[in-house]
């Protein structure tokens, strides 16, 4: 920085010399210590450059690694009500903006102190100059900070105006089969054209914006340089300075064109970039709510009993889902969940890995409460198989080996075939290496299933539990999926959350839920021959399986 | 191969044949265009005029003592100063205003191009790829747009202009900083090349961040289930600190090239001055020449490190332009043909496939040997295993493709003999599911037939037997169905693309069955409203399940492409093995 504030002053040295030619070596003297100074400010600028982007990057990296791990380790009931997109957001746009502004720190820093020294130099050299000089600072800083206030409220517009757009994009290219059938490209054109005027408006709105600000960054330092130009020349006139002291004080004017523009960007985006920190804070300081417990017990082995004792569930929005369900499932017996469409079929099956927690009662898994266990213990025992079946962008095999990533290529082929998916699998040109997930091959919704399915029995867990899928398949590929089922659930305990009537085939026992309460349980044939209820809701099921 | 995109056609490396047939598609920019470019240049022409209004000032008023030629030459600049406020504001907003006006159009144009091309592009491109020449192409031609034109146009016109400037100003000094820039230039190429590299990397390695973090998010629960945590979060470490580490690659580039250039403006200006006091010395140059020529020395370097930065916006630009051209010359394989025609009125809504062959890629034929007379008013069913073709059938009856060969007709004509207009009128497609157009109900319901009055609607929902649900809804026919209908469930979406059909009222209905299980209110509401649809026009169901089966007219088996039997339901059960099969397996899954 130093140098940055020698090298005006050293070509008015070289100026002065010019006119007054008494001691001309003096005059490569200087221009070598120019020389000198450029390389030192050239180390400098890089040194702070390089660490200054390193801190900067390090600091992003790791923040964005812990909100990562956080989103991770919230509760089910957290991402029941937080969106991807605010999530994602958090830990890209919030974050970047952050880095930016300390990334600019150490550089914004350094300007202001040098701001500070060379107004001072320049009132030592002479204070009516300088004073003059020094104005092109705070109307420098006020426009360029104005000038991004102002872009960024359009730029945030204009990115909302184009996520509009591309939506009516996505939405034509997914429905041109309606689009299409109906002829009314016209129609979808129409919608484009709307939202391409009105991103028009937003750009153009910016283009006026830098229209009017931009032209005053050449200008504020052009009335800086006129202004030494008839301050200066009438104080060189009258002797007050020396020629080479007005040229030096033109080159200080240059210097500091850019870093007062990046300074004044700098504090315009400031707020912005305290608000982006304090709601990244917010998310990092909101504790899970599920957590182990703090003196966990171990779940030795057992035969996989569960017992549900007066469980009662009310989500935190105040909507009471289950009151006082009592019941046990003997170890290594099948139950199915069934009851209307929200009588809490799936809530019930989601607290026995505490996805949730019970408002009240207790959930017992071979007698031991399954709040006393620890998580990651009580979840390898207890595995699920969800109803949307959601895998990751990779091979098959590994996504297999999601529910045990220690699996030998063995188990996840054994696993593989007891879930049915084997021969399918094997049938893909590249077997269970295979890419799947949103880059990779498309499995059909019963593949998916199967191997999800595949995924839940790996680690060969106590207790499974299953959601049933709600959109049918083929006909045939269900079949081979209650085949599948049939094989999983045999030697362990399972609860199957059913959405079909012909799953009840398979189960040893239904629980029927209606109204939060557990209202029978027992075989399927014998509450058909005596809960009334029960046949009369399973007859709207089955009306609805079949049309 | 026979559906090859064309985009091969148009490279970067071709600018000058982009930047042509960029221009040709425009329309009504010329003027603008001139008008911007008249701005531009008198802005940077006034801007050069300040170092000389300097040297005057130092020359006649400095030098010899003359306060008021020192003032004379203030109040001139600040005049040249109030014309350059005005002609670069004018400049940077004309070449925006050419910019974005250009952009509407293009976007316009490649969006009504998308929109001609047949169902057979749809299917075959990814729709991610054709969403992101939409948004992402044209958008980093809007970044250029915005900021790199006006900069590639001001900072060019500056630094020839400076050069120009310096030159007449003196040229053995000129020449000197000309062989530093010269210097200057070599290592902004070196630069451009290796943040370059740098830069692409960086974006790839965001993408992969934000496709693992939003992967991570969406698949939280499974993650949970499996005690993944630990392991997603060092997945995610993994792949984040490779983005860090491309970050990186590009803060060392721009760590050695700015001091770089910092440096080598010190020495442009240490040569000017070593030539210039000695010139001043000898008597041979003014002090104010110096001065001014110090003064655009300034001006030199920065916009040619601006000119670096914009060379990268302007790559992007042409890239995206030549994969815009490469969709935009995407060939459209399902045209109307010259002297095509309507059908005559009334329609009938007899459907006929004549020895109907089609393949999607010239090797392997999905169908063949199809044969089928669909009468006026019938219902026929078509069943069969998941890729037996069935679907293609009701495509091609869409007209969705044609067929390799053979001939699908509506009365007796030639789908490929009527006009477009002609043959949608007479037919429309339900979609599995039911899909909905974000917007409110309305917008969906009319969407057939735009500007249908709210009488009109309402009658086609009491005909359809739903008038009483969207009578319950918070905001009647003004109701937003949100994203894809997400309000809805999967059957309330059904009623409105069958609502929607109603409206339209063709004479033939092709139904690809939904295959989700409804709720039983939900889904007795769906078979009401469906079969009123259907009442007097001709369908052809593509059926996933044997109710449907039962209640078709007649039933078309397809296995392998190939019809295997054809009759009514209990025709079939009785001849065909395969049916009874298939019937098998249905009411196993029933039971």
């Amino acid at each position: 920085m130093a140098t940055i504030i020698t090298i005006p002053y050293m070509v008015g040295i070289v100026i002065d010399r010019a006119v007054d030619p008494s001691n001309p070596s003096i005059v490569w003297t200087v221009l070598g210590g120019m020389v000198l100074a450029g390389s030192i400010q050239a180390v400098g600028i890089s040194l702070r450059r390089y660490f200054g982007f390193k801190l900067s990057y390090r600091a992003e990296a790791d923040v964005r690694n812990r909100i990562f791990a956080h989103i991770q380790r919230m509760a089910f009931s957290f991402h029941d009500v937080t969106s991807t997109g605010e999530l994602m957001a958090r830990a890209s746009s919030d974050l970047s903006q952050l880095r930016l502004i300390l990334a600019m720190l150490p550089i914004t820093l350094a300007n202001i102190v040098m701001f500070l020294v060379v107004s001072l130099v320049l009132v030592v050299i002479d204070p009516v100059l300088g004073l003059v000089a020094s104005l092109m600072v705070p109307a420098l800083l006020f426009a360029s900070a104005r000038f991004a206030n102002r872009v960024v409220g359009y730029s945030f517009d204009l990115q909302q105006r184009l996520s509009e757009l591309s939506h009516v994009v996505e939405e034509t290219v997914s429905g041109i089969e309606v689009v299409k059938s109906y002829g009314q490209e016209a129609q979808q054109q129409g919608k484009l054209d709307h939202k391409a005027e009105i991103i028009y408006d937003s750009a153009m709105g910016m283009a006026k914006e830098r229209a009017i600000h931009r032209p005053l960054f050449e200008i504020i330092p052009a009335l800086g340089t006129v202004a030494v130009l008839a301050v200066g020349g009438i104080r060189v006139v009258d002797g007050a300075v020396t020629i080479g002291e007005f040229v030096a004080f033109t080159q200080y004017l240059a210097v500091m064109v850019l870093p007062l523009m990046i300074t004044g960007w700098f504090f315009a985006n400031l707020p912005r970039s305290a608000a982006a920190a304090s709601r990244i804070d917010r998310l990092l300081e909101t504790a899970p709510e599920i957590r182990d417990p703090r003196r966990p017990v171990d779940l030795k082995p057992g035969p996989g009993e569960i017992k549900m004792e007066n469980v009662s569930f009310t989500y935190p929005d105040g909507t009471e889902v289950l009151n006082g369900v009592s019941l046990t499932i003997p170890g290594g017996t099948s139950v199915g969940i069934v009851g209307g469409t929200g009588a809490g079929k799936s809530t019930l099956a989601h607290l026995i890995p505490r996805f949730y927690d019970v408002s009240d009662g207790a959930i017992l898994i071979d007698g031991v409460d399954v709040r006393d266990v620890r998580l990651d213990q009580l979840r390898s025992e207890v595995s699920v198989v969800f109803q949307e079946t959601f895998l990751f962008s990779s091979t098959i095999a590994d996504n297999i080996r999601v529910g045990d990533p220690m699996a030998s290529d063995e188990q996840v082929r054994a696993a593989a075939r007891l879930a049915r998916a084997h021969d399918f699998i094997c049938a893909m040109p590249e077997g269970y290496d295979t890419v799947v997930g949103e880059r990779g091959a498309t499995l059909s919704g019963g593949q998916r299933q199967r191997v999800s399915l595949a995924r839940g029995v790996v680690r060969d867990p106590r207790v499974l539990v299953l959601d049933d899928a709600t959109s049918s398949v083929d006909a045939v590929v269900e079949a081979e999926i209650q085949e599948a089922l049939r094989q999983v659930m045999s030697g362990r305990t399972t609860v199957i959350v059913a959405h079909r009537t012909s799953t009840l085939a398979i189960v040893d026992n239904v629980a029927f839920i209606e109204g939060g309460e557990l209202v029978a349980f027992g075989p399927h044939e014998s509450l058909l021959r005596d809960v009334p209820r029960y046949g009369e809701v399973l007859a709207a099921t089955e009306e609805g399986a079949g049309l | 191969m026979k559906y090859m995109s064309s985009a091969g056609d148009y490279r970067v490396e071709q600018p000058g044949r982009l930047i042509v047939r960029a221009a040709r598609i425009s329309h009504g920019l010329r003027w603008p265009f001139i008008g911007a470019l008249s701005a531009t240049v008198t802005a940077t022409l006034v801007r050069l005029l300040g170092p000389l209004v300097v040297r005057g000032g130092i020359d006649e008023g400095i030098t010899l003592g003359d306060k008021s030629a020192i003032l004379a030459a203030a109040g001139i600049y600040v005049g040249l100063l109030v014309v350059q406020y005005f002609a670069t504001a004018l400049s940077q907003w004309s070449v925006s205003y050419v910019g974005e006006r250009y952009l509407v159009q293009l976007r316009s144009r490649v969006f009504s191009r998308m929109l001609r091309l047949d169902m057979g592009f749809f299917s075959r491109s990814k729709s991610g790829v054709l969403v992101s020449r939409m948004t992402a192409d044209i958008e980093s031609l809007q970044e250029f747009a915005s900021d790199g034109a006006v900069m590639a146009l001001s900072n060019l016109l500056t630094v020839v202009g400076v050069a120009v400037a310096m030159g007449l100003v003196d040229l053995t000094m000129a020449l000197a900083v000309f062989g530093i820039v010269t210097v200057l230039l070599v290592v902004s190429v070196i630069f451009q090349r290796q943040a370059r590299k740098a830069y692409d990397r960086v974006r790839e390695q965001i993408g992969r961040v934000l496709a693992t973090l939003q992967e991570g998010i969406t698949g939280v629960r499974v993650v949970q289930a499996f005690t993944q945590e630990g392991s997603q979060a060092s997945t995610f470490g993994r792949i984040n600190e490779q983005h860090f580490d491309a970050n990186m690659a590009a803060a060392r580039a721009i760590s050695w090239y700015f001091p770089v250039v910092a440096f080598l403006r010190v020495v442009a200006v240490v040569s000017a001055l070593a030539i210039g006091t000695s010139r001043v010395i000898d008597g041979t140059m003014t002090i104010g020449t110096l001065v001014a020529f110090l003064l655009y020395l300034d001006w030199f370097f920065q916009p040619i490190i601006n000119l670096s930065n914009v060379y990268n916006l302007l790559q992007s630009a042409l890239a995206a332009l030549a994969k815009l051209f490469g969709l935009m010359d995407e060939k459209v394989e399902v045209d109307e043909r010259p002297g095509a025609y309507d059908l005559a009125e009334p329609v009938r809504g007899e459907v006929g496939f004549t020895s109907v062959e089609f393949s999607y890629d010239s090797d392997v034929a999905v169908l063949h040997d199809i044969d089928i007379a669909v009468a006026q008013g019938e219902r026929v069913a078509i069943v069969g295993e998941t890729g037996s073709g069935k679907s293609t059938l009701a495509k091609l009856a869409m007209r969705f493709y044609d067929p390799s060969s053979g001939r699908v007709t509506i009365d007796g004509v030639d789908l490929k003999d009527l006009t477009h207009r002609s043959r949608l009128e007479a037919m429309a497609l339900i979609p599995q599911d039911g899909f909905l157009f974000s917007g409110t109900l309305r917008e969906n319901l009319a969407y057939a037939k735009p500007g249908a009055s709210d009488d009109e609607l309402w009658e086609v929902l009491s005909v359809m037997g739903i008038a009483q649900w969207v009578r319950s809804l918070p905001d009647q026919l003004d109701t937003e169905v949100r994203e894809r209908g997400s309000r809805f469930s999967a059957g309330e979406r059904q009623l409105v693309a069958l609502a929607r059909a109603f409206l339209a009222d063709p004479s033939i209905i092709v139904l690809d069955e939904a295959t989700s299980n409804l709720d039983p209110e939900t889904e007795e509401k769906v078979e009401t409203a469906l079969a009123t649809l259907l009442a007097g026009r001709t369908s052809i169901v593509i059926a996933h399940r044997l109710r449907s089966a039962e209640r078709a007219d007649r039933v078309i088996l397809i296995d392998s492409g190939a019809i295997e039997a054809d009759g009514t339901h209990d025709e079939l059960i009785a001849g065909s093995r395969r049916y009874a099969e298939l019937v098998e397996v249905w009411q196993r899954g029933l039971a």
